[in-house]
């Protein structure tokens, strides 16, 4: 594993996002891709928060997000915990993309314990790992509000996903606020619990996002960049249905006609294309393409 | 000699059950009574009987005359004891000798001036005959062909039977004569089975997809449903099936006008004998569809036997008259239980069914479609439940393009029909003869064997498309027809692929 660094306040390399905080942090110590944090953009950064004990739901709302996200080129900012916190930097990982933990404890004290396996992962692929605490201490009940105002000035925007109207979620929305970054959230039933913070701050002003490509409209404008979502490798045949079917073909003899396929092999490849993700039908047989995108061709 | 007795038959369902006609006559006052529980067309015999045999130049005797159907216990309907009752009273009175009726059944209607004519299921009277080791039977001169086809289809002990064709009761003056008439089977030329039936698939242009869909139910024997708009092509797609099938075997043929010669319709399939095709109007009746009143009559679905059963706007039919479609589908035939009896229809079809996409015909997706979301459901709905198990195989179509209509015809059947005859052979010889459309859990198991891709591809359409156990095996059922349509052994990806495009979409 690569050394602890250091940055001081006042020093060059450390971040200037930090300096809009009503009391900076006066030393960050650090683990992992230094770069990525003396360099960092905070407008090319999002900060993703939630709770921690949330649903499926929460948890692939947030790992999708991120991954999308981490996919146009932004740095997913989150802080580890269990639940969407780390869902967010699986995400992240997952799309190859890169990622920033802050931690309430010393760079070094991996918390929670059962998150070795991600801490590894995210210093292996390239993200970083920051605290303000010195290394070895051990994480207090209250470093953790403390560290949250870091994971809000890091970014430009700071988008929840699922929480309770009284948690740590609130807090970092409440510093994102503060620091007149963007606040953006993703709205849930009104009776649900875990959609009381959400809606809360929907309802006195944030931005309502359903997806990625929302957040991407609010943090680099709108149609700056789109989320693709590209699918599996198409060979010739199946590159070809699918542009007949992106061509307006809507059922299986259309196919069959505009790509000059037998119905024997049209309907092979639709079928295919159903597995891989990119068309679907419904129980009248009616074909629909989904957001997945053919993969970019490599060397053209 | 006061007293004669003479057998016939009677028709229970579609099988012959013989009847021993006993006529009595003694000293009394004139009277004519039939006994053995005789329905109202055996009791006005009486009528037809004495005016034939006073018209054919016979004396009707001025007696007390009893005529007994035996069994007694023994529901006996319809006119076709005429001809017994008449041959017996005239042995009675010696005006025929009684020794030329041993060992002959008669069965016909008499018209008033003593015309014999033909009736209902003299196919299976004659099966029955051969059966029972009776020597001759007679019959009215246009039943004689059809008496003579168990000869012809199926030989044994059809052959050693006589047939006495007859115009007129006077006829039977010549029975054990050396002028008996006798239908000479040498002479007549055994029914044709046609080559193909229905329209020709060459019509359907421009609808790969369905031309598809069409081969693998035939193939495999799936049950089909077509999915589309008013004028895509749905009926005549249908239509276009029977010519897809292998032609009957003489066994079918035999099946198909065992069933025709008892609903009094053999001669219309004598002429060139296909595959049935029967498309039911949806209003049509549980009892219509399945079989049923009283007597028990054959319905719709054993009418269709070995041939196309064509259920058009699916979701118009009676939701009682579709659930009863389960048993035949299932057992391939139909059982009607009534208290003194129980009947079975043979009901072996291809079950094809059209539907719209929903009420008003112009589908969801259209601007003017105003049917609410919850119709369309329901409308579909109607299509799982009884059919479920049974219909393996979907397809959705549209209405062709201009272009595409006026294009090359397609393939015709012919060219299909042979790769669905080699199709059905390698099936038949792998499972017994069991069609891969009538395959269960257990026989899947054991006749599809995947290759390692088609069992990858097949989890995938588990997982990815959400299939039911049920739909899993719908699925493995058209892969094993597509792969032996492609003359393999193994199922393989491609073929999984195939079945996959073509399953029952959103249905559990």
């Amino acid at each position: 594993m690569s050394e602890i660094w250091e940055l001081r306040r006042g020093e060059p390399g450390y971040p200037p996002a930090l300096e809009e905080l009503e009391r900076p942090p006066e030393r960050l110590w650090g683990l992992g891709e230094r770069e990525l944090v003396t360099e960092l953009d905070p407008g090319r950064a999002v900060t993703i928060v939630g709770a921690r004990r949330v649903g499926e739901h929460g948890r692939d709302l947030a790992e999708s997000i991120a991954s999308d996200l981490a996919d146009a080129g932004l740095v997913v900012v989150s802080g580890m915990a269990y639940g969407c916190d780390s869902a967010a930097h699986e995400g992240a990982l997952a799309a190859g993309g890169e990622t920033i933990a802050v931690l309430a404890g010393g760079p070094d004290v991996v918390y929670p314990r059962s998150k070795r396996s991600l801490y590894r992962r995210i210093l292996a692929g390239g993200g970083a790992v920051v605290s303000e605490r010195p290394p070895g201490t051990p994480p207090e009940r209250w470093a953790f509000p403390a560290r949250n105002r870091i994971m809000a000035a890091l970014s430009c925007l700071t988008l929840v996903v699922e929480a309770r109207a009284a948690s740590g979620t609130r807090i970092t929305a409440d510093e994102a606020i503060k620091l007149g970054r963007e606040v953006a959230a993703v709205p849930g039933s009104v009776t649900s619990g875990l959609a009381e913070l959400p809606n809360q701050l929907i309802r006195d002003g944030a931005a309502l996002v359903r997806d990625a490509q929302d957040v991407l409209d609010l943090v680099l404008g709108v149609g700056v960049a789109t989320v693709e979502r590209a699918g599996p490798p198409l060979d010739e045949e199946l590159a070809a249905v699918l542009a007949a079917l992106d061509g307006g073909a809507a059922s299986l003899d259309a196919l069959a006609l505009a790509t000059g396929l037998s119905g024997e092999s049209a309907s092979v490849a639709l079928a295919r294309l159903e597995l891989m993700g990119y068309v679907t039908t419904d129980e009248l047989g009616t074909i629909a393409r989904t957001s997945l995108r053919p993969p970019a061709e490599h060397n053209s | 000699m006061a007293s004669a007795s003479v057998r016939t038959f009677t028709l229970l369902g579609i099988e012959a059950r013989e009847v021993v006609v006993e006529v009595d006559v003694t000293q009394g006052l004139p009277s004519f009574s039939v006994v053995g529980l005789p329905d109202a067309a055996v009791r006005e015999s009486r009528e037809r009987v004495r005016a034939a045999i006073t018209n054919s130049g016979f004396t009707f005797p001025q007696q007390r005359i009893t005529a007994s159907l035996a069994p007694a216990n023994l529901r006996k309907g319809g006119p076709g004891f005429d001809l017994a009752i008449a041959a017996a009273l005239l042995a009675c009175r010696h005006e025929l000798d009684p020794s030329a009726l041993a060992g002959v059944a008669l069965a016909g209607e008499l018209a008033l001036d003593g015309t014999v004519r033909s009736v209902p299921g003299v196919l299976a009277m004659a099966e029955r005959a051969a059966e029972l080791g009776i020597e001759k039977i007679v019959v009215a001169t246009e039943s004689a062909p059809e008496a003579a086809l168990p000869a012809h289809l199926n030989g044994g002990s059809a052959k050693d039977l006589r047939i006495v064709p007859v115009h007129r009761l006077a006829d039977l003056r010549m029975l054990g004569m050396a002028a008996e008439p006798g239908y000479d089977f040498a002479a007549a030329p055994r029914p044709t089975l046609a080559a193909t039936a229905g329209r020709d698939l060459a019509d359907l242009r421009g609808q790969p997809a369905l031309r598809r869909a069409l081969e693998l139910a035939a193939a495999g024997g799936h049950g089909l449903l077509i999915l589309g708009p008013p004028g895509a092509g749905k009926s005549l797609a249908a239509r276009c099936l029977p010519s897809l099938l292998p032609p009957l075997t003489d066994a079918e043929a035999l099946e198909v006008l065992r069933i025709a010669s008892a609903c009094g319709r053999a001669d219309a399939s004598l002429a060139s004998l296909q595959r049935p095709f029967r498309a039911p109007h949806h209003t049509v009746s549980t009892a219509g569809l399945i079989g049923g009143s009283t007597p028990p009559r054959p319905g719709e679905v054993t009418l269709a036997h070995r041939g196309v059963l064509f259920l058009d706007e699916l979701g118009e039919f009676r939701r009682d008259a579709l659930e009863g479609l389960r048993q035949p589908l299932e057992d391939g035939e139909v059982t009607i239980t009534r208290a003194a009896y129980t009947v079975r229809f043979p009901s072996r079809f291809l079950l094809v069914a059209a539907s719209n996409p929903c009420p008003c015909g112009r589908g969801p997706t259209h601007p003017e479609c105003e049917c609410p979301p919850g119709a369309v459901r329901r409308y579909q709905g109607r299509i799982s439940g009884a059919l479920a198990d049974r219909i393996d195989l979907a397809v959705t179509v549209e209405q062709p393009a201009g272009e595409a209509l006026s294009g090359e015809p397609g393939e015709p059947s012919v060219a299909v029909r042979a790769r669905v005859i080699a199709a059905r052979e390698r099936a038949a010889e792998r499972q017994g003869g069991i069609p891969n459309g009538e395959l269960d859990a257990a026989a899947l198991r054991r006749y599809v064997r995947l290759t390692r891709a088609g069992r990858q591809e097949l989890a995938r359409g588990y997982r990815a498309l959400g299939l039911s156990g049920r739909g899993h095996d719908r699925v493995l059922r058209v892969a094993r027809t597509i792969a032996d349509l492609a003359d393999s052994d193994l199922v393989d990806a491609d073929h999984v692929a195939g079945a996959l495009a073509m399953r029952r979409k959103g249905m559990r």
